[in-house]
């Protein structure tokens, strides 16, 4: 009995060895001597750190990063949350319509949603157009090439990101427990905010959480709708290293950009763990 | 009443259409107006276009630069698609399976690569591939992008290999089968829309990859991103728009077929 | 005090005036009428789809009408929203809050009408004690059990007082002996508090363990109404006759005012019925009241007056420890099922001659019917 157990944890640990030799090599190696030469380059110490907090451009990144990121996460939570009513509300069909709607968006390639943003925006751009035709305003309104322009896109990119989490989460809400809220006396304002609100908080802030961490690490859709004076910090990573062949630099604001996205990575697994809806369907 | 369709009033019910047609539309139109525009003869991607026109797509199949680098792009995503399967596979038996301890650690680590941002990833191994001299290699294109596919491809099957009722493999065991017979024979096929749906997914994230790309890439070997992103950077020609819609096809299609195997896994 | 809760009882608390629910073509309740008495303890019993549950939400306010009226101490309810009404209700699944406290969850409805902290407090201890979860004051809900979790729901349902308690199917998620548990503890409940209470089930046992009166229901319509014992000594019809308790079903001919023919017998009826001569009739007798004996047992003891008397087969007997079930086939090549207590009974054969006997005041005659009421004979 013992030999046979034992042969099968030897068994479990062979087929996990590939994997973890890959990631190992190609993962893990190449991320340890990222980190690693923000201390040792170009000599050993902490100045690059020191060099980064003293310069104002940088600080000025980490600002924009954060606010991009917190507005970003702001709008497609307020997009997002009548669309995974709306979809819990729809009949069957027309819901599993929607749902299919949005892996579509979400699976399709982030270039090609990104360019169109970028056409549909610029100031010869339809959107313009219409703006100006309908008369509500004179000029183009600027909207590529600035913050405005990244917080558009990616609040579109990352609307899904909301919806499927938080759907999932209204979906999972027994119907019958906000008919007792009414029969116990709550009007329908009170349980919406004391009950249904409440109920779906798990969903929300796994979806909201997910949406700021995502949004802190974006490269594509910053690059390509901001411009280059409020650049984030992803962009400035790689602009170090591919203008200034400065790793030093890269490799400190890549640590602090890993350090707080594994952080609030560790908040995303404790959200879902403690989630009351989870533990409790009613029945 | 905040959640059954029926209970609403008229007035709910038609503003709750109309919101969610709205945000719908938002989703959805940018990746249709796209399309509409590489069959538009503006220049400057004027909508409505001033007339039809095929002529973005000649320029596209007629340079060999594009052409080629769909080629790659086709290369590597294929690739990807079956490594990070292939690898995907036996670590996904080892966790669903396994009864050592430390299996939670072990999945967050292997779907780390989803949560740690691309664009540190492609910095990481964009450093030691220079080192290396390996950069503007398929190689090197492949790797990378097998790393970022590998969540995707073991959550995939490792929520197939969940579902499975280990009792039935016992079964084929007791009824004279090899531990390996049995897997290939009666676990394998009950798994394999999952298996299916990890290459799908592997091969669309590496399809549609761009950072690690763009750090791979050499003059003489790019994927279609990156030569998307490195036109874009210079202007908005309407090829891009061909590029964007042939991008946009092949991910509708894996879509459609992802959908079709998890309708045809759940008729079993 | 009692002289004015017994004046109060005869005044109805909520009145049901031609209620009507229509779902485009199906009619799920269909034009009833019924007066809840203040302080009684109601049972919708139907089975699903017979229209009480829907009857409850429209009480409730959870669905609106197609047409009638519901009056609540001679006040329209119709256009009230639920959360207005002031009506307690426990739900089949609990429907607790899952993200508060048992204390929360019960403080809520006195939250809701702003009550002031202390009071809430005292109350919520109450009722805490009531229901004997002053243990669990600070748990959530998932971390109780299912008994638990019922009990949770009804000290919600009952902190505010409400005037009137709904409980739709609230024990049929629970198993047998735990649901036997809180039946008593339920009647206990509703004798010590004195609430009227409309419960919906679909289980004759308790809706006759818990009720004072029990509403019948059956295809929207209530097809009886009255005290437990009444419905199932004299069922109105064939219908109660087979929903509620087994029973025998014969077909007959009356042939006088207290006689009538079965096959080729001649049988005497109950001088009280009021069927039309020289017509069919369904006879209904319940198997307790059959009276089996043995040829000998037959011809030693006297056929009391008022009693009739036909032979039979016995096809099978089955001991059931407290009693004694026996199936037999009379000469019409009906079969009918009796039930004795088993300490009385001698071994019956199969294939064994037998007089069956029973007093014509236990059997009951519906001139109307339909087959499928009678089908469903032992099916419940």
């Amino acid at each position: 009995m013992f030999m046979i157990s034992s042969r099968k944890k030897w068994n479990n640990v062979t087929l996990l060895f590939p994997i973890i030799l890959f990631l190992f090599l190609f993962f893990i190696i190449p991320l340890a001597s990222l980190l690693l030469r923000s201390l040792t380059e170009p000599t050993f110490g902490l100045q690059n750190f020191e060099q980064l907090l003293a310069t104002s451009t940088y600080v000025q990144v980490l600002f924009n990063t954060f606010l991009v990121a917190t507005l970003v996460t702001v709008i497609s939570l307020l997009i997002g949350f009548p669309l995974a009513w709306c979809i819990t509300l729809m009949p069957k069909g027309w819901g599993r319509f929607l749902i299919s709607i949005i892996l579509l968006s979400m699976w399709t390639s982030l270039l090609a949603r990104t360019y169109s943003w970028l056409v549909l925006l610029q100031s010869s751009g339809i959107i313009n157009k219409t703006l100006m035709a309908i008369g509500i305003i004179n000029q183009p309104l600027e909207m590529v090439h600035n913050l405005t322009g990244v917080i558009i896109g990616m609040s579109y990119i990352m609307v899904p990101f909301i919806v499927l989490p938080l759907q999932a989460c209204m979906s999972a809400i027994d119907p019958m427990v906000l008919q007792a809220a009414s029969i116990c006396g709550a009007s329908a304002r009170t349980v919406f905010f004391r009950i249904f609100l409440p109920l779906c908080k798990p969903g929300l802030f796994s979806g909201a959480l997910m949406v700021f961490v995502m949004s802190l690490g974006y490269y594509v859709t910053p690059a390509l709708l901001g411009g280059v004076r409020d650049m984030m910090l992803p962009e400035f990573i790689v602009q170090q290293i591919q203008n200034f062949l400065n790793w030093g630099m890269a490799s400190a604001s890549a640590v602090l950009l890993i350090l707080i996205t594994l952080v609030l990575f560790y908040l995303y697994l404790k959200v879902q763990t403690d989630s009351p809806v989870s533990s409790n369907t009613g029945a | 009443m905040l959640l059954s369709h029926g209970s609403l009033g008229w007035k709910l019910k038609s503003s709750l259409y109309i919101i969610t047609g709205v945000i719908a539309a938002f989703l959805a139109l940018p990746i249709f107006f796209i399309m509409a525009l590489s069959f538009g003869s503006s220049q400057w991607l004027v909508f409505p276009p001033p007339s039809w026109t095929l002529k973005w797509y000649e320029r596209f199949f007629d340079n060999s630069q594009w052409i080629e680098s769909a080629i790659t792009s086709l290369q590597v995503a294929s690739l990807t698609s079956i490594i990070a399967t292939l690898l995907a596979i036996p670590a996904s038996f080892a966790l669903v399976r396994g009864q050592f301890r430390g299996r939670d650690y072990l999945y967050t680590f292997f779907t780390l690569p989803m949560v740690v941002p691309v664009v540190i990833i492609a910095v990481a191994v964009y450093g030691t591939f220079l080192n290396l001299g390996l950069t503007g290699t398929l190689f090197a294109f492949v790797a990378s992008h097998v790393i970022i596919a590998l969540p995707f491809a073991i959550i995939s099957i490792i929520n197939s290999l969940r579902l499975f009722d280990k009792s039935i493999e016992d079964a084929a065991v007791i009824c004279g089968a090899h531990r390996i017979q049995a897997i290939i024979k009666v676990t394998f096929p009950a798994i394999k829309p999952g298996v299916i749906s990890a290459a799908l997914f592997s091969f669309l994230v590496s399809w549609d990859e761009v950072v690690i790309s763009v750090m791979m890439a050499s003059p003489n070997l790019q994927t279609l991103p990156v030569k998307m992103w490195s036109t874009l950077r210079q202007d908005l020609t309407p090829v891009i728009a061909v590029a964007s819609t042939l991008l946009i096809l092949l991910s509708l299609l894996i879509m459609i077929i992802a959908s079709f195997v998890r309708k045809q896994s759940n008729h079993h | 005090m009692s002289l004015q809760t017994n004046t109060m009882t005869q005044s109805p608390l909520v009145c049901l005036r031609e209620l009507n629910k229509e779902y485009g073509n199906f009619t799920a309740v269909d034009h009833i009428n019924l007066d809840i008495r203040k302080g009684e303890f109601l049972t919708f019993l139907g089975s699903s789809g017979s229209g009480k549950s829907t009857t409850l939400s429209m009480i409730a306010g959870f669905e609106t009408p197609t047409s009638g009226e519901i009056l609540l101490n001679d006040a329209s309810l119709i256009n009230i929203p639920s959360h207005k009404r002031g009506i307690g209700m426990v739900f089949q699944h609990y429907s607790l809050f899952p993200h508060m406290s048992v204390r929360d969850n019960i403080g809520f409805p006195l939250d809701i009408r702003k009550v002031a902290k202390d009071e809430r407090d005292k109350k919520v201890d109450e009722i805490l004690q009531l229901v004997q979860l002053e243990a669990f004051a600070d748990r959530r809900p998932s971390m109780l059990s299912g008994g638990q979790k019922q009990r949770v729901a009804i000290a919600r349902a009952l902190v505010y007082e409400p005037e009137i308690l709904l409980m739709d199917e609230p024990l049929g998620a629970l198993d047998k002996k735990l649901r036997e548990d809180l039946q008593d503890e339920l009647r206990l409940l509703h004798k010590r508090l004195g609430i009227t209470i409309v419960y919906v089930t679909h289980d004759q046992d308790e809706a006759m363990r818990l009720s004072e009166r029990i509403a019948i229901f059956k295809e929207g319509e209530i097809v009886g109404l009255g005290t437990g014992k009444d419905l199932y000594r004299k069922p109105p019809n064939a219908f109660v006759a087979s929903f509620l308790g087994n029973s025998n079903f014969l077909k007959i001919n009356v042939t006088g005012a207290a006689s009538a023919q079965l096959d080729k017998h001649h049988i005497i009826l109950d001088d009280l019925h009021v069927m039309p001569i020289n017509q069919q009739a369904l006879l209904m007798i319940r198997p307790e009241n059959l009276q089996i004996l043995t040829p000998e047992q037959a011809k030693n003891e006297a056929l009391i007056n008022g009693f009739n008397q036909i032979s039979g087969t016995v096809n099978e007997s089955v001991f059931l420890g407290e009693s004694l079930t026996c199936s037999i086939t009379i000469p019409s090549g009906e079969q009918l099922i009796s039930k004795n207590i088993a300490t009385e009974q001698p071994d019956l054969e199969p294939g064994s001659t037998v007089f069956i006997r029973w007093n014509s005041k236990h059997s009951s005659l519906y001139s109307k019917w339909e087959q499928s009421d009678i089908n469903k004979n032992s099916a419940q």
